[in-house]
């Protein structure tokens, strides 16, 4: 197609999109001249451009337009709604007409008389004078020029008058002859001879305008993104291979282009982002139409128009912003005679509200209107088959609510011309969903509907954990990594079963897994038995993903899942590596579904509910499912479980006043029976859930082990019984929740007085960049009964000095931002208020050299953060050294 | 040195079209998308020729002329006021402000060919 052409469909395409808007708001405010001038001008503009290109049916069209504005513009005709709908049915037709150019590059024949006469009678009825159509008009008053002395212009008038009244020419068909044209105007000034000596530098500069934006075509930039992608893994690559070297020339330089690189990066994803308004300039006009046509009053209001996003987030976004502003105008708010029988103002409010909040955007669609009918969305279920009479019973509203998500909902009770398109909130939520956003919905009765969308700024580049499972690789958003576990059938750390769910035993917690080769079915790649288990956070669901291999983690690109693949719910997308492989990026939120299912497969009607909301309010807990003696089911939070063993009746030793023990792992472990009356089995094995903390277990004998599940914590507390807390309703059954508290002390009187009891509590500084690791070690401090306050950096630290703060014991990281360990252990040791505190490091480099530096620098132990069993250990070894105030004699001796 | 031609008008298109022509013709060109971005040029740059369009967001052409005018920019640019415009009064109000020609929109290679011969621009191409 032309070029010119095409830069005035586009060039047209915004002018409609700002008239629709203006339009709208001229309506409102038709006394603001400014408004009218804009709307009259972009008008102009468009059949002025019509008459260079040839486009007479464009020209007829826009020229009406023009024609009508000019009379409200000169107060001579009057605004009505009417009139205003007719100019917009004028832009609707440009457009239309705009869009068979764009596919065939020409104008489309046919004529638009009907509505231009119908315009045309619009502005001239109300006017009373002026019968003829504007054209002729012009036409008309040509020989008045000429008798002003200007028959140059009024050839050309005619020419256009002509041009415009016939389709089929184009306009400059003869150029006019005009050289012979007396000339009103003064004798124009010789040109300058003498050359001026800024021509030269001003060349360039001429070119350019004195703007300080320019018009980039979308390509230029996505290709940009392109290639800056590449760059980002091409960098990756280079610095895996500087990784293993040791230092050398590269080093800088390699790290200045990782700089650059990721700047670029920056500049690119900003070159991206484009005002949300963008996709909000349609809506108005939506809004206007939908009032005009139902008789409802509707105003839009509009907030954070400029807030930015991805282009591509925009474009995602905007048809189910579309379709939600739809439904709030067509289903939402209630026509004026039913609003203001229920005491609120006639017009209805529809509020958009855009935001930046931690890295997303927030929008807001909020309606005043009627709320949604919750019982017909029950009915609708119901006779959707979408769930049962006795599941909807027993469901909050909330949870009720959600069903409008579902495919094939609708609740409008005649479907319009409006809404019933055949797009659902089904089709919004999965959009939402599809760039990693998520939706909420709050309804309330009479009071309104509000809809908030979360959705990230940009989708190109993430940061993703490379894995292998069955051969194949697969990235995960590091977004959701929380950590890595190595398993081996040979150490401690294994994956174990429960009910063939498979948990992993992580710090004294079950973890529950998916395991990535099982719900992807493939092969086993290898026979290895060390695997790694990604722990991974979804909202407030914690589970792990089994993997085979990990490789490291990288910036992928992310480039949109194939359509053959959107039916698994497993992938986000795919991505190109380093090496040039292809693989594809696992969407976690899919995979900690998977993992639900797997757990409790006999349930799966009530868990995909309950794990749908359960994603998004992420109030859930996991129970773990035990009967005893009674029958009755009773459940345990699945985190106080250290272990489910399986325990050789043989093994266990009565020890007199009914008391039972066991060997297990070296210790004598108390067993306590849920039920007093238990019958000790004399062979087989008895199932113990053990619990354990500060190097104490304890087992609880059950009866059978029955399953895991994930609910609402929602016990209704009685005291019926010692050992129970109260009942709940878990995965659709009663269940009895065990008091765990109850059995420790059964086992150990002084369960939760602690070994360092007899001191008194003493106060630890725990200083670490790491919020994991203070989030890790604080824990273990205060199960040893140690008052704990924890410090970012070694400045905060030294504030804290400052502030006049005493501590027992102080532990710290040695690489920190700001001021590093060994800068603080010197700063500590050279200042009378701490000098005698014992200091602890705490590193992930425990090499000779580090340890010596450490003891250098003041530490009086150094201990290795890898070594998670022995840093426990050693911890609490020191700590009761500190404790004891013998801390620095003892390690200064032991060094 | 080809005489310097300031295409001021809101519309890509027109700017576009008439800066084909004009360079088809020899002369050199920039462009200004409104009255205001205009005379930001010229307060740096002195065109000789200014192609002003009539109708315009934040500064029409009728202002940028007089703007230009009591800027008294040496040496003194040709203005040609653009305009659709067909009231007599719109011509003799530009002619009074201090516009050298004007030239009915739409215009084509040739009739913008006529008004540079007009005004002497042609032979400086």
């Amino acid at each position: 197609m032309d070029d010119l052409l095409q830069e005035f469909l586009s060039e047209t395409t915004e002018s409609l999109a700002v008239l629709d808007v203006e339009l709208v708001r001229f309506e409102r405010e038709s006394s603001d001249a400014t408004i009218l001038s804009n709307i009259f001008r972009l008008m102009h503009t468009i059949k002025g451009t019509c008459g260079f290109l040839g486009l007479p049916r464009l020209g007829a069209v826009a020229h009406a337009g023009e024609n009508i504005l000019g009379k409200f513009r000169d107060g001579e005709l009057e605004v009505t709604p009417r009139a205003v709908t007719l100019i917009l049915k004028a832009i609707d037709q440009i457009r239309v007409l705009l869009a068979e150019m764009e596919s065939t590059g020409v104008e489309p024949a046919g004529s638009d008389a009907e509505l231009i006469d119908e315009i045309n009678a619009a502005a001239s009825g109300a006017a009373g004078a002026a019968p003829a159509p504007a054209m002729p008009e012009a036409a008309a008053d040509g020989p008045a020029f000429s008798d002003e002395g200007f028959p140059v212009a009024a050839e050309l008038l005619a020419e256009v008058a002509h041009a415009l009244k016939h389709d089929s020419q184009p306009v400059p068909e003869s150029p006019a002859p005009a050289p012979e044209a007396p000339r009103a105007a003064e004798p124009v000034r010789a040109p300058e001879a003498a050359p001026r000596a800024a021509d030269a530098p001003r060349e360039g500069e001429a070119k350019e305008l004195a703007n300080s934006s320019i018009r980039v075509n979308v390509d230029v930039i996505e290709n940009l993104m392109t290639l800056i992608s590449e760059l980002v893994l091409t960098r990756n690559q280079l610095l895996q291979m500087q990784r293993g070297q040791k230092d050398n020339e590269f080093k800088v330089p390699l790290q200045r282009l990782s700089h650059i690189t990721s700047d670029l990066q920056d500049g690119v994803t900003r070159m991206r982002m484009q005002p949300i308004g963008n996709a909000w300039n349609k809506l108005p006009r939506i809004v206007r139409d939908l009032g005009v046509s139902t008789g409802k009053k509707i105003e839009l209001t509009m907030q954070g128009a400029d807030t930015e996003l991805d282009r591509q987030v925009l474009e995602m976004i905007k048809d189910p912003l579309t379709h939600m502003v739809r439904n709030s105008a067509d289903h939402g708010i209630e026509d004026g005679i039913q609003r203001l029988a229920a005491g609120k103002p006639e017009t209805g409010t529809i509020a958009l509200n855009a935001y930046h909040e931690s890295g997303h955007i927030f929008i807001r669609i909020a309606d005043d209107g009627k709320g949604l009918d919750l019982e017909r969305i029950r009915q609708k279920a119901i006779t959707n088959g979408l769930a049962t009479e006795a599941a909807i019973a027993g469901m909050s509203e909330q949870q009720i609510l959600q069903f409008i998500f579902r495919p094939g909902f609708s609740t409008a009770e005649k479907v319009t011309s409006v809404s019933g398109r055949g797009v659902g909130m089904d089709v919004v939520r999965t959009n939402i969903e599809r760039i990693g956003g998520t939706i909420e919905l709050t309804s309330v009765a009479g009071k309104g509907t509000t809809f908030l969308i979360k959705i990230p700024l940009t989708l190109a580049i993430v940061s993703a954990l490379i894995v292998e499972a069955g051969s194949q690789r697969f990235a995960i958003p590091q977004l959701n990594v929380v950590e890595l576990v190595g398993v081996s059938d040979r150490s401690d750390v294994r994956i174990e079963t429960i009910n063939t769910s498979p948990v992993l035993r992580l710090r004294d917690r079950l973890l529950p897994l998916v395991s990535l080769r099982g719900v992807l079915g493939l092969e086993a790649g290898s026979r290895a038995t060390d695997r790694f288990v990604i722990v991974a956070q979804v909202g407030a669901n914690t589970f792990g993903i089994i993997v085979d291999r990990v490789f490291d983690t990288e910036e992928i690109v992310v480039k949109p899942v194939a359509p053959l693949l959107r039916g698994t719910p497993f992938y986000v997308g795919n991505t190109i590596l380093g090496d040039g492989s292809v693989i594809m990026i696992l969407d976690p939120n899919g995979l900690s579904q998977a993992a639900g299912q797997i757990e409790h497969s006999d349930q799966t009607a009530t868990q995909d509910q309950n794990g749908r909301t359960g994603s998004q309010s992420g109030d859930q807990t996991s129970f773990l499912l035990f009967r005893t003696a009674g029958h009755e089911l009773k459940a345990i939070p699945l985190e106080l479980v250290a272990r489910i063993e399986g325990l050789d009746a043989a093994i266990i030793e009565h020890v007199g006043d009914g008391r039972h023990v066991v060997q297990y792992r070296d210790h004598l472990m108390p067993l306590v029976p849920f039920d007093a009356g238990h019958q000790w089995k004399q062979r087989g094995q008895q199932e113990t859930l053990v619990f354990s903390d500060n190097g104490r277990s304890m087992g609880l004998a059950v009866d059978e082990v029955v399953d895991i599940v994930r609910d609402r914590m929602a016990i209704e507390l009685s005291s019926a019984r010692a050992g129970l807390l109260g009942s709940a309703i878990i995965a659709g059954k009663a269940v009895d929740i065990v008091d765990v508290g109850h059995f420790l002390t059964q086992a150990f009187a002084d369960w939760f007085d602690t070994s360092v009891a007899q001191y008194t509590t003493r106060h630890a500084l725990l200083v670490d960049d790491s919020p994991f690791f203070r989030n890790l070690v604080a824990p273990l401090l205060t199960a040893a009964n140690w008052k704990v306050t924890t410090a970012a950096d070694g400045a905060e630290a030294l504030k804290l000095r400052e502030a006049g703060h005493q501590f027992d014991v102080i532990i710290s990281d040695i690489e920190m931002p700001n001021l590093d360990g060994l800068a603080l252990a010197s700063a500590i040791r050279n200042d009378p208020r701490w000098n005698k505190v014992p200091l602890i490091a705490l590193s992930s480099h425990a090499e000779e050299g580090d340890i010596h530096a450490g003891r250098e620098a003041g530490f009086d132990e150094y201990l290795a953060k890898s070594d998670q069993t022995r840093l426990t250990e050693n911890l609490a070894r020191v700590l009761r050294l500190a404790g004891r105030g013998e801390a620095n004699d003892n390690l200064k001796r032991a060094s | 040195m080809s005489a310097l031609c300031l295409i001021v008008d809101d519309s890509r298109v027109i700017r576009r079209m008439a800066n084909e022509i004009l360079k088809g013709l020899g002369l050199r060109t920039a462009e200004a998308e409104n009255g205001q971005r205009a005379v930001d040029f010229c307060r740096t740059t002195v065109p000789d020729m200014v192609l002003l369009d009539w109708n315009m967001p934040e500064m029409d052409g009728i202002s940028c002329l007089k703007a230009l005018r009591a800027m008294r920019l040496e040496p003194r640019p040709v203005v040609v006021m653009c305009t659709t415009e067909n009231g007599i009064s719109k011509i003799r109000e530009a002619l009074e402000a201090g516009a050298d020609e004007y030239i009915m929109k739409p215009y084509d290679q040739d009739v913008l060919m006529d008004k540079l011969a007009q005004v002497g621009l042609l032979e400086r191409a």
